[in-house]
């Protein structure tokens, strides 16, 4: 009897837990915390302003669209400088200026089971409506998909309006990588030529497969 | 036997030795004892034997003072007479006829003058099951223990109102932990209690039932309350010690302010134990992450990425060398009581990880944007000044890595996290 009363008062007298937020008669309570997350793959494909060119036109915030890029004003014969660099035509009248700029491309992803990648261009809105290359303002890209600066006009192609150019293949994830891109002017003259403010869209797509 | 009694006057008890014949004295209106006493004693006149001397109290023939009736018949009326002139003044006084438990109260026992009671074990956080009865009550500064009591008042009347105070009459001796309160109405908010005066008398007792008091005999249902600090520092006491009080209920006649009748009710059945309590909680911040109640605690950072896109509401994403941190506030709110120590301290440490601890970690910080620190399974201080009821705003972080490739992971993953305080 008198070890079941002194079990008893031990039970009485220890302390008293209530959850694992509280108790007493103690001095020490130790609550939990459970946290969870669910992890998704991602994938990051951001434009800056080139570094590598003379000139750069600014890779800015768009309206509407994520990013702009103003050439200013542009003419067939290279009389206008433009905002940032230009290549008069070789033969006046024949021949298109290239007004271009360097930009730079940033690939980021993560969770991703593999690390090879693709960067592609797309004329997705063209000058005119029509597709691109078959008016007087033509988006081009260096054909060489290279940081290596244009040496000429000739280093420029028309990027495409139907399908979308690789620009770059097995990016390093989180580095930049340059290229250039630019607009060719045409010649051209009579009813259907394009002048004053004109804008067209290219949607650059990162893919991690 | 005589018995002066009414009907429905339970509980009958009454300071004063009105017992002519050993029998027990009621409390009862004024015109009810008289008309009984006098019945009484015309009935025995008329039916004892004429020849049969009539004795009083407990002389016997062998007394000296043994009195005659029919000796001295008139003698006894007169004696009749003034003891009903002097009984019906003391059946009128005011008083507070008992003392009783109250419905859904604690319970209390004993006779008048000893009335006992108990809140048994307190603590100043209020953590834990009161007694049965009582309800706690949350303050500045600690608790409210609480419960309601009944008193039963008598011998008021249109021309004598009874009017009710209350006063400690002997205090607990922690005095600076424990407090005795009262309280007449609105008796579940804390700010309707008041602490009972320490002094007696009408004009300092604490009211109960304030002048001009009450004209009928009725049961007042009051409550009181045993007030915890949740004070530490110098003033505290081991945990486990023990105290008691006692409270005196003065009943006035309403109209003279002449003291009628006392009762008192003792704080000792057992007495109160004061315990130290502690207790941890975790709380949502400000623009942070929403900390739900679970087991005991949940933080759910939804989906989250190695680049930090598409944070959740709560959450900043904070890039780091190899991924990303998502950063929320949270709350640390400590509070104990009747420690010697003000202040505590409080770690945290990893008990149970990610399954993919190398995708998932767990940082701490004291701001947003670090640095970050990552807990492990070793403790980790985050305070060792936290203050009782001094909220803490910490900032935890879960690390994702960026990495691609083999190993990498995505889908949901937990980890447990284990706060500790303790208080020196």
């Amino acid at each position: 009897m008198k070890k079941l009363l002194t079990v008893m008062a031990v039970l009485v007298l220890a302390s008293m837990a209530f959850a694992g937020t509280q108790a007493t008669n103690t001095n020490t309570v130790s609550p939990s915390l459970q946290v969870s997350a669910n992890v998704q793959k991602a994938v990051q494909l951001t434009l800056s302003t080139g570094s590598v060119a003379a000139a750069h036109c600014a890779v800015a915030p768009g309206a509407g669209t994520d990013y702009s890029m103003n050439f200013g004003t542009v003419d067939g014969l290279g009389i206008n400088a433009g905002n940032c660099n230009k290549f008069s035509p070789t033969t006046p009248g024949v021949t298109n200026a290239v007004y271009w700029s360097d930009y730079s491309l940033t690939p980021v992803f993560s969770s991703q089971s593999v690390t090879t990648n693709t960067i592609t261009a797309q004329v997705t809105t063209t000058f005119g409506g029509v597709a691109n290359g078959t008016s007087n303002l033509i988006i081009v890209r260096d054909s060489a998909n290279s940081a290596t600066l244009p040496a000429s006009a000739a280093s420029f192609s028309n990027m495409g309006s139907a399908s979308a150019d690789t620009i770059a293949t097995n990016a390093a994830n989180g580095t930049a990588i340059t290229r250039y891109i630019g607009i060719a002017v045409t010649p051209a003259n009579g009813a259907s030529v394009l002048t004053g403010n004109q804008s067209a869209t290219v949607t650059f797509t990162l893919t991690v497969q | 036997m005589m018995r002066a009694s009414s009907n429905g006057d339970a509980n009958i008890s009454h300071p004063l030795p009105l017992r002519p014949w050993a029998g027990t004295c009621a409390l009862v209106s004024s015109l009810r004892a008289v008309l009984i006493i006098l019945v009484r004693i015309s009935k025995i006149l008329r039916e004892r034997p004429v020849s049969k001397p009539l004795s009083f109290f407990t002389a016997r023939t062998a007394d000296p003072f043994r009195f005659s009736y029919r000796v001295a018949p008139n003698f006894f009326r007169v004696i009749s007479a003034l003891l009903l002139l002097g009984a019906a003044p003391l059946a009128l006084a005011q008083n507070i006829g008992n003392i009783q438990a109250a419905p859904g109260g604690i319970a209390v026992s004993g006779p008048k003058n000893n009335r006992r009671s108990s809140f048994g074990t307190v603590n100043g956080l209020g953590i834990g099951a009161p007694t049965a009865g009582a309800t706690v009550i949350s303050t500045t500064g600690g608790v409210l223990y609480t419960s309601p009591i009944n008193l039963q008042i008598g011998g008021a009347g249109l021309g004598n109102p009874a009017v009710v105070g209350v006063f400690v009459s002997n205090n607990f001796t922690q005095s600076a932990l424990l407090q005795v309160f009262s309280c007449r109405s609105g008796c579940t908010s804390a700010a309707n209690y008041a602490p009972i005066s320490l002094v007696s008398g009408l004009a300092n007792d604490t009211p109960v039932i304030p002048s001009p008091g009450v004209t009928t005999n009725q049961t007042v249902t009051v409550f009181v309350g045993i007030f915890v600090s949740n004070q530490n520092g110098a003033a505290a006491v081991p945990s486990g010690t023990t105290d008691s009080a006692q409270i005196t209920y003065q009943t006035f006649d309403g109209a003279t302010g002449q003291l009628k009748d006392t009762d008192k009710l003792n704080f000792n059945n057992p007495n109160e134990t004061i315990q130290t309590a502690v207790q941890l909680t975790l709380g949502t911040a400000t623009g942070g992450l929403t900390i739900s109640p679970a087991t005991d605690y949940a933080a759910d950072f939804g989906f989250v990425n190695g680049l930090g896109i598409g944070a959740a509401a709560g959450l900043t994403p904070v890039s780091v060398a190899g991924g990303t941190v998502y950063s929320t506030p949270y709350l640390l709110q400590p509070e104990f009581s009747d420690f010697s120590s003000s202040s505590a301290t409080i770690k945290v440490a990893l008990t149970s990880n990610f399954a993919h601890p190398a995708i998932l970690q767990l940082d701490d910080s004291a701001s947003s944007g670090g640095p970050f620190t990552q807990i492990t399974t070793t403790p980790f201080t985050i305070t060792s000044s936290a203050n009782s009821f001094g909220s803490i705003t910490r900032f935890l972080g879960l690390f994702v890595s960026n990495t691609n490739g083999a190993g990498t992971f995505t889908g949901p993953d937990t980890a447990t996290l284990n706060f500790t305080m303790t208080v020196p």
